[in-house]
């Protein structure tokens, strides 16, 4: 019987605080939740459903060392062209929305793959840093809700101009 | 978790514990255990007893009788066999990313899913909770408190989730499940790579 104890406290909160580190994946995540509330249902339901799915699979990808090109880039360019959809207030078709969400998915949950730590709990770690990462789309969602207003959807495209201008400082530290 | 298995497969097979390796040292494999119902005491009285009271019915009876004890003695070594070479986390984990990802697509699930997939995961549990450097008394306490506890758990959740009415409650459920097919799917494959 497995009794890991002693690596739960350290192996749960290190996977949650992961995501958290990097600003690319932040900004990203947060992005996620944004363009969510300004698309409403059923982009609303459907995108924390199935962002953490599809992270899951390219983090398998990076775990199982599959090479995928451009990684850190893709991540760059994630939070530059979410963070455009939202300053746009973008509401393409969901079909296309959660293609170009489930892009980005692959790029962020490979990383986050390829940086499991050995030894880990891993059922904990992975827990946590899926969590945190729904957290932050959660996060992004409860922002979004001040859309209903229009002093909230200037505040909410704002941001998402922030978080593209991020992304192409992320971009150009990697170029 | 293979040592829990083959505790379990050790509790299983264990008639007297003190005598469930080999009888005579030194003499293991197919010789030693050839030697254990003939010098294990109480297996041997067990056969004694039991080939007198077949032999006792009549021919029609002894004839459908005679077939069970093989059979079964075979179905004994599949089960042992079995419980020491399961891998009960990965079967776990594989139930936990199946549960996760039908919880997530909520779909109409005819009755046998369900069914199927409690069974297989009480069986996993217990078979993932045997602790492997106990006596039998003290294992199987150890067993019982975890059936009680996963029991207590079963209900708990199973409860909240038929109490789940409204919207973000029936969402908030789909997620769950979202998250927790994720992070099994990735833990399977952390397993496979090493």
């Amino acid at each position: 019987m497995r009794i890991p104890k002693a690596d739960l406290p350290e192996d749960l909160p290190a996977g949650l605080l992961h995501p958290l580190f990097g600003l690319d994946h932040v900004a990203a995540m947060l992005a996620v939740g944004l363009w969510g509330a300004f698309l409403g249902l059923p982009a609303l339901i459907v995108l924390p459903i199935v962002f953490p799915l599809v992270m899951a699979f390219g983090g398998v990808l990076g775990i199982l060392g599959i090479p995928l090109p451009g990684v850190e880039i893709g991540i760059a360019v994630s939070a530059i062209v979410l963070g455009l959809m939202v300053a746009l207030a973008a509401r393409p078709h969901l079909a296309i929305a959660a293609v170009l969400v489930g892009l980005f998915a692959i790029f962020h949950g490979y990383a986050h793959g390829a940086e499991l730590p050995d030894g880990a709990d891993a059922v904990a770690y992975s827990l946590g840093f899926v969590i945190a990462t729904g957290l932050l789309h959660l996060a992004g969602i409860a922002f979004g809700t001040v859309v209903r207003w229009p002093q909230g959807r200037i505040a909410v495209r704002a941001a998402g101009s922030v978080i593209a201008l991020a992304g192409l400082v992320f971009l150009g530290r990697l170029i | 978790m293979k040592r829990g298995a083959a505790a379990a497969a050790g509790l299983l097979a264990a008639a007297m514990p003190a005598h469930a390796h080999t009888v005579i040292d030194g003499v293991s494999g197919f010789p030693g255990g050839f030697l254990h119902p003939l010098l294990v005491p109480a297996h041997a009285l067990l056969l004694l007893t039991l080939g007198l009271l077949v032999g006792q019915q009549s021919a029609v009876r002894r004839r459908r009788l005679m077939p069970l004890f093989p059979v079964s003695l075979l179905a004994a070594i599949g089960l042992i066999a079995a419980a020491a070479a399961a891998d009960s986390q990965a079967l776990i984990l594989w139930l936990c990313a199946i549960n996760g990802a039908l919880l997530a697509l909520a779909w109409r699930l005819p009755p046998a899913v369900p069914a199927m997939l409690t069974i297989a995961a009480a069986l996993a549990l217990m078979l993932d909770s045997v602790p492997a450097l106990l006596s039998v008394r003290d294992t199987l306490l150890a067993l019982g408190g975890t059936a009680v506890a996963a029991l207590l758990l079963f209900v708990l959740f199973v409860t909240l989730s038929a109490c789940a009415s409204r919207p973000w409650q029936i969402v908030g459920r789909r997620i769950i499940g979202s998250w927790a097919a994720a992070s099994a799917v990735l833990v399977l494959a952390l397993r496979f790579v090493k």
